[in-house]
């Protein structure tokens, strides 16, 4: 059903927020990655659910238990994502790989906890790797942003991937 | 069923010397080569189809692939399991898209032909249009493999009416395989769903990479291991009490440490546990068995499955052309588990074997490039290096198989490449030599009988 009355969001939260998100996919296409660490809070949580194509009719619970997930990350495991990027022994990405990010389809709405909103965004990665072919990624991000003494910080982002087979050899790319 | 190409007697052999320790690169890339792989492999060996975790009641089932011939595997209301054609009978249309699921029928989307689960056809869209002549249901059902057979819990298919069974097939590597699939009462089951990925390389690569190539992991995989290990590199291997072991294509390699694939899932909890069950499982399987799990370690069944016993993935290498294929993989635990392992394990294969995991992300491009360079014509004429530990091979007391001393070695590739030269050039499967002839007779006799394999 559409929303009549979304709530109110102050337009100055929005600017901030959406320039925010800019800044991160600059930070990040550009390999800033101890920068954009800076704009995590400490219990970020960073999730990628996997998805399974199933009939619409079928109701009965997956037919294998636990959910899968690509992604299920603290602000410990990233960092040692990050380290592991920053080895110099990571030969897959040497030459490094050409990365572009375009974030589009912001919307912000309110949030349980007084300083925290939740903002919409879709995400589109261009990769062009180092056998010179070019990959896309397309995902959907629900995130949780905080605000603090530092501006807003991410607090969790989920990540809802659009491809029900990866196009790619590895996902080692920061959403 | 028999499944030929028409026309053709290519001469296999010339691809390879195995004595001498070669093999060439048109196996890797060569569109005819890779045909035939599809009628005399695919079509002709027992492949993977599912976990029976995977259906635990009536009405369950999965799409997967058999080479690329697309089938359901389906949980039957008496508890068997069938496996047959995702192809409807009429126009060929697929009858399912769904990765699995629970269902009473499958109906094509074309002209609305419905199919039980078990396959056979239970009606169409108007009906009347069929005078009684003009079909018979019974024989217009979906198309079933010849034969489905499983080995503690895992299940197979083959489209091969003739040939060895799945306890010969798989011959004396259930030795092996009982380490991964029945260390605990209760079997195993497959959990977390499954992730499919692509990657433009042979699907060989794969398969050769998991069955023997413990050499590579130091090299390729270093940013991983130093990312886990406070900044160190791998250990060196002990080439004295390690080992490979190939039967009939299958191949396991590994070391008797006990710790170092645990170790690399980075879950101390984990440790713990395997460390806890150990002495049962010395009861269970043997001390030497029980010494080898949890060891730097890692194994493929022939043609196109591979997992990491310790590190708990296990995937499927399905081809898609000669220079593509897709990966599935899954997370394998044992049921009898607490949740809190089964959810420790899941998070650490998925960081660092998942596809974006701290491990795997690093082998897709080796892979990929290995296989695409021979789109040069000079370089798919040059010859590949296979020698590694050549006159390593040694006669083991307690090991069955083909069994070579040090994990770095090329022996269970080759063993691995030896099968599939018997497969693509046999007539008949019945025919085929057994590499090595088997030690074990049956099933009972796969973990370790007093006195039989006594250290």
């Amino acid at each position: 059903m559409l929303e009549m009355n979304p709530a109110p969001v102050l337009v100055e939260d929005m600017i901030a927020l959406t320039q925010r998100l800019y800044h991160e996919a600059r930070l990040l296409d550009a390999e800033r990655f101890e920068d954009w660490l800076e704009l995590l809070c400490d219990d970020v949580t960073y999730r990628m659910d996997l998805k399974r194509r199933r009939f619409r009719a079928d109701r009965s619970p997956p037919a294998a238990v636990g959910a899968g997930v690509v992604f299920n990350e603290n602000i410990a495991r990233l960092k040692l994502r990050i380290d592991r990027l920053r080895s110099g022994y990571v030969w897959a990405e040497d030459p490094p790989n050409f990365v572009r990010r375009v974030i589009s389809n912001v919307e912000i709405e309110p949030a349980d906890a007084e300083n925290e909103v939740i903002v919409h965004s879709v995400i589109v990665i261009h990769r062009n790797r180092i056998d010179g072919l070019a990959r896309q990624f397309t995902a959907g991000r629900t995130d949780r942003w905080r605000h603090g003494t530092q501006g807003w910080c991410l607090a969790a982002r989920d990540i809802a991937l659009d491809h029900a087979v990866l196009p790619d050899s590895n996902i080692n790319v920061f959403f | 069923m028999r499944i030929e190409r028409m026309g053709r007697e290519p001469e296999f052999s010339q691809y390879m010397d195995l004595k001498e320790g070669w093999l060439d690169r048109r196996i890797f890339s060569d569109a005819e080569i890779y045909e035939e792989e599809l009628y005399r492999i695919f079509a002709r060996s027992w492949l993977f189809v599912a976990h029976e975790s995977q259906l635990p009641k009536a009405g369950d089932f999965l799409t997967t692939h058999m080479g690329e011939d697309g089938v359901i595997v389906a949980r039957q209301p008496d508890g068997s399991i069938k496996v047959f054609l995702n192809s409807c009978p009429h126009r060929g249309n697929k009858v399912c898209f769904a990765d699995a699921g629970n269902t009473r029928r499958f109906v094509c989307n074309y002209h609305g032909w419905a199919f039980d689960t078990g396959g056979e056809l239970k009606g169409m869209h108007e009906e009347y249009c069929y005078d009684e002549i003009d079909i018979d249901r019974k024989k217009n059902g979906l198309k079933q493999v010849a034969r489905v057979a499983g080995y503690k819990g895992l299940v197979f298919a083959t489209f091969a009416e003739d040939g060895p069974s799945l306890d010969a097939w798989l011959g004396d590597f259930r030795w092996y395989l009982d380490m991964l699939l029945d260390n605990e009462d209760g079997g195993t089951e497959l959990i977390g769903g499954c992730i499919k990925s692509v990657i433009n390389a042979n699907w060989k690569f794969g398969v050769e990479n998991f069955i023997g190539d413990a050499y590579h992991a130091g090299w390729t995989h270093d940013s991983g291991c130093r990312s886990m290990n406070n900044g160190e590199p791998f250990p060196p291997v002990d080439m004295e009490n390690s080992y490979h072991a190939s039967v009939n294509g299958h191949g396991w390699e590994f070391g008797t440490e006990g710790v170092g694939d645990l170790f690399l899932l980075g879950r101390p909890k984990v440790m713990e546990y395997y460390e806890r069950i150990r002495p049962k499982m010395a009861q269970r399987l043997g001390e030497m068995r029980s010494q080898i799990f949890g060891s730097v370690a890692s194994a493929s069944i022939f043609p196109n499955v591979s997992f990491l016993p310790g590190i708990s993935t296990f995937r499927q290498w399905q081809p898609k052309g000669p220079m593509e294929f897709e990966l599935k993989t899954w997370v394998i635990v044992n049921k009898s588990m607490p949740d809190d392992i089964k959810d420790e394990i899941t998070k650490g294969v998925m960081q660092t074997f998942g596809p974006g995991g701290t491990f795997e992300m690093d082998d897709g491009e080796n892979w990929s490039n290995c296989t695409t360079v021979n789109r040069g014509v000079v370089t798919r004429h040059e010859r590949l290096h296979y020698r590694c530990g050549i006159s390593r091979q040694i006669e083991h007391d307690t090991l069955p198989g083909i069994v070579y001393r040090g994990q770095y070695n090329d022996a269970n590739q080759r063993g691995f490449y030896q099968r599939w030269l018997d497969m693509m050039e046999a007539d008949k499967l019945d025919a085929m030599p057994e590499r090595p002839e088997p030690r074990l007779t049956g099933v009972s006799e796969t973990r370790d009988v007093p006195g039989l394999f006594a250290l």
